[in-house]
Formats: structure tokens, sequence, C-alpha cells
């Protein structure tokens, strides 16, 4: 189960994309890397497949990031990124900045407003009749506003610049500590790809802000409210933390619905620095043109501070969490345990737990669950938040289970738990042990089939871990796994205290609705 | 110091943006380059096989094509191409048991999948170089000599009829498949399976299906990968020369003719939203018209940002994230669609939109900005078929199979560059039909804006399952 908040409908899904080395380690991702004076750092692989490449840049910054109160502010911003910049999507950017600057202000109006009507409704019930069309017109001149501005807004343009030169795969996505903006484009674009982005990386312009909200809350809408997964997914990770912002799986329509420009611009400003973005270029592309192009189109990005880091811990959970979700659709469980970040010892541990348990129809719980005892349609398993070399801070193993026809949840659990039980007494055996090894060296390779799937995945390692190379560290660690290693971390993490489960339970069947 | 730091940085700033070039303003010529066909061979027992030759990573991909599929389904067996395909890989094959294949390609990390479409069935081979003997061993016992062993025919069952009663869980799903049970009506394309049409499936459907579609001569081969041409042949000369012709010839299913009934079908469900899916019949895949409705399309709403319908319902009245419209040329009459997810009380507004454009664009054609802007996207971005070596073998076998001539990729460039105005106008009076169109409509009408009866007559969908 993997959603991803996306700027189109129909986003790629390249998490876990992994790298191009081969089986003995003979062939090395060619990567060339450099380095602007501002900080921003440039992951080039040039290769001829065809000619075509892909952009990808990674923006060391997600919902992660955001404060409470203003959750939702790194999506609503990656939106915002396609409404383009100073040069594109605009015929006279300084008229427009004028209205806009009166649109917020006019905005500010209202949201005070509608505080003030709360309290009025206590204290002042006769002037809240008063209150109301107050806020009523500020709307209209609002939306006049927004009618005023049309005049020099050239609707899309930054979507269709990129369209008519033949873009594909265009999209941005926006995760916990990340933002990915990427697109492929026929070889001969490069430029093209280097003046849009770096416009709207260094001059992005808030324009038709008030819509595109509603757009995201419709987003929600779709991808959480009416999601069985996502809604018991959201219950799952809210309880199983309770002091990390990896708790909050989508933002709060509550919160969506107040941002403003003004809270976009202060993100931009404290995480979009050169420092904390990685660029990734993949495809028929001379390293040459990428470094005189990268001068002269990010050169001018400017040198901001450092952005503070998140030092939020999430306490050890000392005891099983439990929670229900109702809701009109067949039953589900969700357990989620407590793991460790990417530069824990345990860590790799965890990517061939994740292997063992859950991927292909021989790993356990597949086998023992679905085809042996048939108790459910499917099981599969995630680390969340889901980076396959591992994630910032610490999240949580998750398994999800859908249990068949006439078995209940709680049958499932206890047949997972035994086989978690199998993992913390018995020692996988070496061929089972090498079976999962395998998978891992075929992995890497696969990963750089793609040309944006390996853009994705070397610009991911260096903001992780500051440096693509940790791609190949982390495969080492994966394979010096032992089953010693195996039965330590299952012993140690796969306990009652430390797990949280989350069920699905069906709105009555036949009833009213 | 901070100080200082700040001027220079609004001096950059500032000098940036009066030299800039504006990317509107930047001209490409278009990509010249020349595609590398795959080659083509037939065997002796009559496959063809495209082979497309890379050596950049130490892997081979494949994929076996078979005329066949889901329309050739009986009516009251509904589910047994897919389920054949399933078990094609799950019930043994040769003289491995269902649990060795299982682990000899798990132990290898290979992939081999086999599926069925509504038009063909497919069987995906993927593994690393090294491993390509043994592997192709293994894809030619499950292609020729499947077991479907009886223990996995219950359990493939089984798992069929839990996805059957969780098939109202997700309202997308539940929208998709109303509407293609009604703009389909009568038609193999609006048949699903239910739990009675699984049920009715025997162990002896299993083996004359398999045994009437999977043949080397109704067989079309897509390989590519870190191979030499002899490498190939004698890789198919191992593993696929034993398996016999059986002369048999897969003839076509019947195109749809239309007996929809136009009007709102309701699929009630407890959901904040409205999904909608709205649309009739339209071409099919071999048909002329197919490249001005394209283009006519890309401007209506198939184009993403620069469509109407997007431009209308997304950027300007922010009642939608995913919304637009989906062309979609089948072998046997294809349709064309309108989808939108928007708030409950939203619905009827959302929907006004919509057929409002659709009308509107019957009416008086696109504009030549529009068509200009769906030309470039399409033909500029032509060199993205080329891009991945197991598409350009894909592709071509592809072709092959649904009857096209080998260079149809580049006949179809040429058709889309000779696309006019006039023809636009000409297929949207034609083609486009918002008078007659099957509304879906899933959620709680208690929460629309407006009753659904404003779009025609309503029908109340039954969610039971049967």
């Amino acid at each position: 189960m993997r959603i991803i908040k996306s700027f189109f409908a129909s986003g790629l899904i390249l998490l876990l994309a992994a790298a191009a080395v081969s089986a003995q380690g003979e062939l090395k991702i060619p990567v060339r890397e450099f380095k602007l004076n501002n900080g921003l750092t440039f992951l080039v692989v040039e290769r001829s497949t065809a000619p075509v490449f892909s952009g990808y840049i990674t923006v060391g910054a997600g919902s992660a990031n955001e404060k409470i109160g203003d959750i939702g502010t790194a999506h609503l911003f990656e939106h915002m990124m396609f409404k383009g910049s100073r040069l594109v999507g605009t015929s006279d950017y300084e008229a427009e900045t004028k209205i806009m600057a009166s649109e917020d202000s006019i905005w500010a109006r209202i949201d005070n407003a509608r505080q003030e009507l709360r309290y009025m409704r206590i204290n002042e019930p006769d002037r809240v009749e008063a209150q109301q069309k107050y806020i009523g017109d500020l709307q209209i001149i609002l939306d006049s506003l927004a009618a005023a501005s049309s005049e020099y807004v050239i609707q899309n343009e930054f979507d269709g610049l990129y369209t008519r030169n033949g873009a594909a795969e265009f999209n941005a996505t926006t995760g916990y500590d990340f933002t990915h903006y990427f697109v492929s484009l026929p070889s001969n674009r490069l430029e093209l790809w280097f003046a849009m982005e770096a416009d709207r990386l260094i001059h992005p312009v808030l324009r038709e802000f008030f819509p595109e909200r509603d757009v995201v809350s419709e987003e929600r809408r779709l991808s959480v409210e009416n999601n069985a997964d996502s809604k018991l997914f959201e219950q799952l990770i809210g309880t199983a933390f309770i002091a990390h912002p990896y708790q909050i799986f989508w933002e709060w329509q509550s919160e969506e619905n107040n941002l403003s420009r003004a809270d976009l611009e202060k993100f931009h400003r404290t995480y979009y620095t050169p420092e904390n973005i990685t660029v990734a270029i993949v495809g028929d592309v001379k390293l040459d043109d990428v470094k005189r192009l990268a001068e002269k189109y990010f050169g001018p990005m400017p040198v901001r501070p450092k952005p503070e880091p998140i030092y939020t811990r999430e306490p050890e959970q000392q005891g099983e969490r439990r929670v229900e979700q109702v809701y009109e659709a067949n039953p589900a469980v969700f357990i989620a345990y407590h793991k460790t970040p990417f530069d824990h010892p345990d860590e790799p541990v965890f990517g061939i737990l994740r292997r063992l348990l859950a991927e292909g129809r021989t790993s356990r719980l597949y086998k023992a669950l679905v085809i042996d005892q048939q108790l459910c349609l499917d099981i599969s398993i995630d680390v969340f938040p889901g980076n396959d070399l591992g994630d910032v801070h610490a999240g949580v193993f998750n398994i999800y289970a859908y249990p068949n026809d006439g078995v209940t949840t709680v049958q499932v659990e206890e047949a997972i738990y035994a086989e978690l039980d199998r993992l913390a007494t018995v020692p996988v055996d070496s061929v089972e042990l090498k079976k999962i090894k395998n998978n891992i060296e075929a992995d890497f390779i696969w990963a750089s089939y793609s040309n944006i799937g390996l853009a994705g995945y070397i610009s991911e390692a260096h903001r992780l871990a500051g440096s693509w190379e940790f791609i190949d560290n982390f495969r080492n660690s994966l394979n010096g796994v032992t089953s010693e290693d195996i039965m330590r971390v299952a012993k140690h993490y796969f306990t009652k205290e430390n797990r949280t489960v989350a069920t699905l339970v069906p709105k009555e069947q036949g009833g009213e609705l | 110091m901070k100080k200082r730091l700040m001027i220079m940085v609004g001096l950059t700033v500032l000098a940036a943006s009066i030299f800039a070039v504006n990317p509107r303003d930047m001209k490409f010529p278009p990509l010249e380059f020349k595609p590398t066909d795959p080659v083509r061979f037939e065997t002796d027992n009559g496959m063809v096989v495209y082979f497309y030759e890379y050596h950049e990573l130490p892997v081979v991909m494949a994929t076996a094509y078979f005329r066949g599929g889901d329309v050739y389904d009986p009516a009251d067996k509904i589910g047994l191409a897919s389920l054949t395909a399933a078990l094609m890989r799950s019930g043994g094959a040769g003289t491995r048991t269902p649990d060795q294949v299982d682990f000899d390609l798990d132990f290898m990390a290979a992939s081999i999948s086999s599926s069925s479409g509504s038009d063909y069935l497919n069987v995906g081979y993927s593994s690393l170089k090294k491993d390509v003997a043994a592997g192709f061993a293994m894809y030619s016992d499950i292609i020729t000599k499947p077991r479907f062993d009886s223990s996995k025919m219950a359990l493939e069952v089984s798992n069929r009829k839990e996805q059957i009663r969780r098939q109202n869980d997700n309202p997308g799903n539940v929208t998709r498949r109303v509407f293609y049970q009604q703009v389909y009506r009568g038609h193999p394309y609006g048949y699903f399976p239910s739990l009675k049409t699984i049920d009715n499936i025997t162990g002896n459907d299993i083996g004359s299906h398999y045994a009437r579609f999977y043949a080397p001569d109704n067989c079309i081969m897509a390989i590519a990968g870190d191979l030499t041409l002899k490498e190939v042949k004698a890789l198919l000369k191992t593993n696929f020369s034993g398996w016999k012709k059986t002369g048999g010839k897969i003839e076509p299913v019947a195109k749809a003719a239309p007996q929809f009934k136009p009007g709102v079908y309701y699929a009630e469900r407890d959901i904040n939203q409205a999904q909608l899916r709205l649309g009739h019949l339209c071409l099919d895949t071999h048909h002329p018209d197919r490249f001005a409705m394209e283009v006519l399309n890309f401007a209506l709403g198939g184009g993403g940002f620069t469509s109407r319908i997007m431009l209308e319902v997304r950027t300007n009245a922010g009642l939608a994230y995913n919304v637009g419209t989906y062309l979609y040329n089948r072998p046997l009459t294809g349709n064309l669609f309108a989808y939108c997810q928007t708030r409950a009380d939203a619905m009827g507004q959302a929907l006004t939109k919509i057929t409002d454009i659709i009308k509107e664009i019957k009416q008086n054609g696109i504009t030549e900005d529009e068509m200009i802007m769906a030309k470039e996207s399409i033909i500029n971005s032509f060199v993205f078929n080329y891009d991945r070596p197991d598409e350009i073998a894909n592709a071509r076998a592809l072709l092959e199979l649904q009857g096209f001539p080998p260079d149809q990729l580049e006949r179809d460039m040429a058709a889309y560059q000779a696309v006019t105005l006039e023809d636009c106008r000409r297929v949207a009076t034609q083609y486009l039909d918002p008078e007659h169109m099957v509304i879906v409509i899933t959620g709680n009408e208690a929460l629309f804006d407006q009753p659904m009866s404003n779009f025609g007559p309503v029908t109340k969908v039954s969610m039971d399952i049967e």
C-alpha cells in the first residue's frame, strides 16, 4: 500500500527503484558529480540508449517539516510550483504581484473575521449577522481580485511548454522528508529543462492560489477519505506515533483550508536552499553541457542558511496500541512495529526481513497465510515512510493483511505472530538467506533500467545520506546480514509492547446508508 | 556580515531576471533519430519472434502474446481466461510441483507472470542474464506444460471469489465497473466475473481453454536484453522446439453493437464525493478517424492541463484533482469517457461543466492553438515509444498481433501531422454525442447539490454481490 501525494493523479511511483550494480560489483553506476558554489549538487549519468533524458530534483524537505497549524504546506507548495515563475505563466509579473498582495490582505481579514465570529456568537449575538455579511463581502472582493489577476495569468503555461516539447513522466511528489520534481524530455530540450526548473525553483510565483487549495482538498477526499486502505492507514500511524511528525498521513482539511501564500513562501525560503537540493540528470546528455547550463541557470540561486533539522524523537512504545476504523468496506488488519532510522546498524536487517516475510510467493507470511492456511486474500509489508534505503528518522515496519470471508482478523493476527515468533527462535537457513540476497542483487541491477528510476534513486541516496555512494554501502550492509542478526532483531522489535494494530470494521451490511 | 549577504543576494536575483531567456521563446528543432528495429524471425513450429538486442545491463525480458483473452469467455463462465492464465503460473509445470516453480523462480530472482487481457493473453518473463538458461527452461514449461494442480485451482477460485466479495470496497472500481457494464451492455467488454460464473468453471474448461489458445502458431514472442541473436535462437530451439502446432485459427469476436441505454446509473456508496464517469461507444483500434479524434480528445480532456475540461473543472473551479477524458480505442469498438471525482455537493456543478464543454466542442470544434498543442505534444513525445528495450520489442509484437504493418508507429506520426482543423471539426460533430451518454454517479444522493434526474432518467444499480 503506497499512496503518494502527487501533482498529477496518475503519478509515477518510483520510491522503490534501486540502483545499478552488477552481481559481483564489476559494474558501478557511472555517476559524475559536481557542486556549484552556492552548494547545489548535480549527479549526472551519461547514457545513450535513446535520445532522451530525465531531470530529477530532490528537495530535502517534506511534510515532516511542517508545524502544527500549517499541516499541508509542503504538499500545497509542491502543487503551486506548477503555476509557473516570474517568466512563465504571466504576461506582466509586476501587475500580477500587486493584485496578489491585495488578495493576501483580504484573505487575512477573512481569516480574522471568522475567528471573531466564533466569539461574537457567545458575547455579541446581535452583531453576528453583520459580521457574516462582512465576510461575504470580503469573499466577493477576493473573487473579483482573482478575476482581475486572470488578465495577466497565462494559465497552465508551465505545463503547456513541457507538453508541446514532448515531455513524458512529468510530475512531482511530496513525502515526509523530501519533495521530488521530475520530467523526461527529448535530449535536445536540455536547456529548456534548465530554464524552466531553475526559474520556478528560484522564483516560484504562487498565482491562482485559492482554487489550487481547493484542488488539494479534493485530492485528500479522493486519496484518503474515500479509500478504505488510506482511512485505516491514517489510524495506524496516527496511533503508532505520539510525538514524531511521521504520525500525520495526509494534511488535515481544517489546516489546509487556512493556509496562506505567506505560509508557503516561508516554507520555500526556509527549505528550498541550494545545500538542501540534489539534482540528478540521467540520459543522453554530455557532462560538459550539464555543467555549463547548471552554472548559467542555477548559479544565481541564492545561498541561504541551512534549515534546522527535526529534533523530535519518538519515545519508546511500552505497550500494545489498538485502534478501529469503521468503514463501508470488508475487513483488513494493519500492524506496525517501530523500527530504526537509516543510519542505525539494525536498519539493513529490516530490509532483509521485509523480503523474507512478504516478497514473492515463497516468502514466509505469504506462503503461510495465503497459500497454506488460506486465511488471507493477500498480505504485504511496507517499511514506512518507505524509502528502500531507510528514512531520516525512525519509521515503522508495517504488515497489511486482508482476511478471507469467514476468517476473523484475530485469527489472521495470531498466524502472523506465530511466524514472527518463529523468526525469533529458529535461525533462517542458508538457502533462504541466499534467496533473499540473490533478490537484493537483482533489484540493484533492475533499478537503473529506466532513466527516471535511476535519477530518483541516486538523488534520494544523496538527499538521505549526503552521498549517492551510500547505495553501495547499503548494499554491502544488506549482504552482511546474518541469520543471527535476523533472530536478534526479530526478538527485539517484534514484541507485543512495540506494536500497533489497526482493524477495519465493516459498516453493517444492508443497513441504511 | 549577514546584511551584506542579503544585499548581494538581492542583486543576483535582479540580474538573473533581467537577462534570463524566457523558456517560452526557446525554439528547438524536431528531434532527429532513427529508431533501431527489433529483428523478426519465425521458428519451425510457427512462433513469430521479435528480438531487440541490448547490452547495457545484464538482464533479459520477454513477453509471449497469444490471440485470445477475456472476450472469448463463455457468458456463463466469465473469468475462464484469467483463471487459466493464473493457474499456468501457480499450478506447477513440467516435472516441477507448484512449490518448486515458486521456489526456483524466487531463488534466482526471476519473474514469470501470466495474465489475460480483454483482447489478448500474455506470459511475461524477466531475469538476470546469468540465469537465462534455467529461466527459459521454466518459461517453456509454464507455457507448454502447465500442470493445473487441483489444490491450486481451489485456491485460485477461492481468491477470485474473495476479490468479488470485495469489489465494492473502492468507489473508483465501482464507477469503472458500472460504466463498462452499461456502455457495453450485451457485449463481452461489459462482462465481469461473478461468484456464479467462477463456480461454473471446471478443470476440463481450463484444460480445453489452454489447448485452444496456447499454441506456437498462435504466439508472438517479444524478447529484449543482453543476448545475441544466435543465443536467442539457441534458447528457443532448446526450450520451445518440441511444442506442437495446433493449426487452429483464433477468429475475432463480433464487434460491439450499441445496445446501451443513455441515462444516469446511480451506484449508492456512503462516501463524501461524487465519482463520475460518462461517455459512449467510439472508435475501434483500426478506425482511420482515430488520429483526428485523438487530437480532438487531447484538447477536450485528454491532454492534461492544456485541455479544456481540466482547465475549467480543476484549474479555474478547483472542483477536482483528477478530471479529464480518455479515448479508449479497442479492437472491438472503443469508447470515449470523461471522469471526475468531486465533493458530493458539487456533483451537479461539475457534471454540468463537463457536459457543457463536450457540447461546445461538438458544436464548434477546437481552436487552431489547441490543435497545434496536441499535435506538437504527440509528435515530440514520439521518441518515448523507443526509450526502453522491452517497450520497443513489445510494441512491434502487439502491432503484428493486431494486424498492423511493421512501420505503423511511423505511419501514425505522419497521420497525426496531417490532421487539420477541419478534420477535428468533422469528428467532433460525428462522434461526440453528449445527448446520449451513459452517466455513472457513485456516491450518496442525499449530499448532492442537484437531483440526478436533471441529467437523464435515473437507474439505481444493484450493489449486491452475486
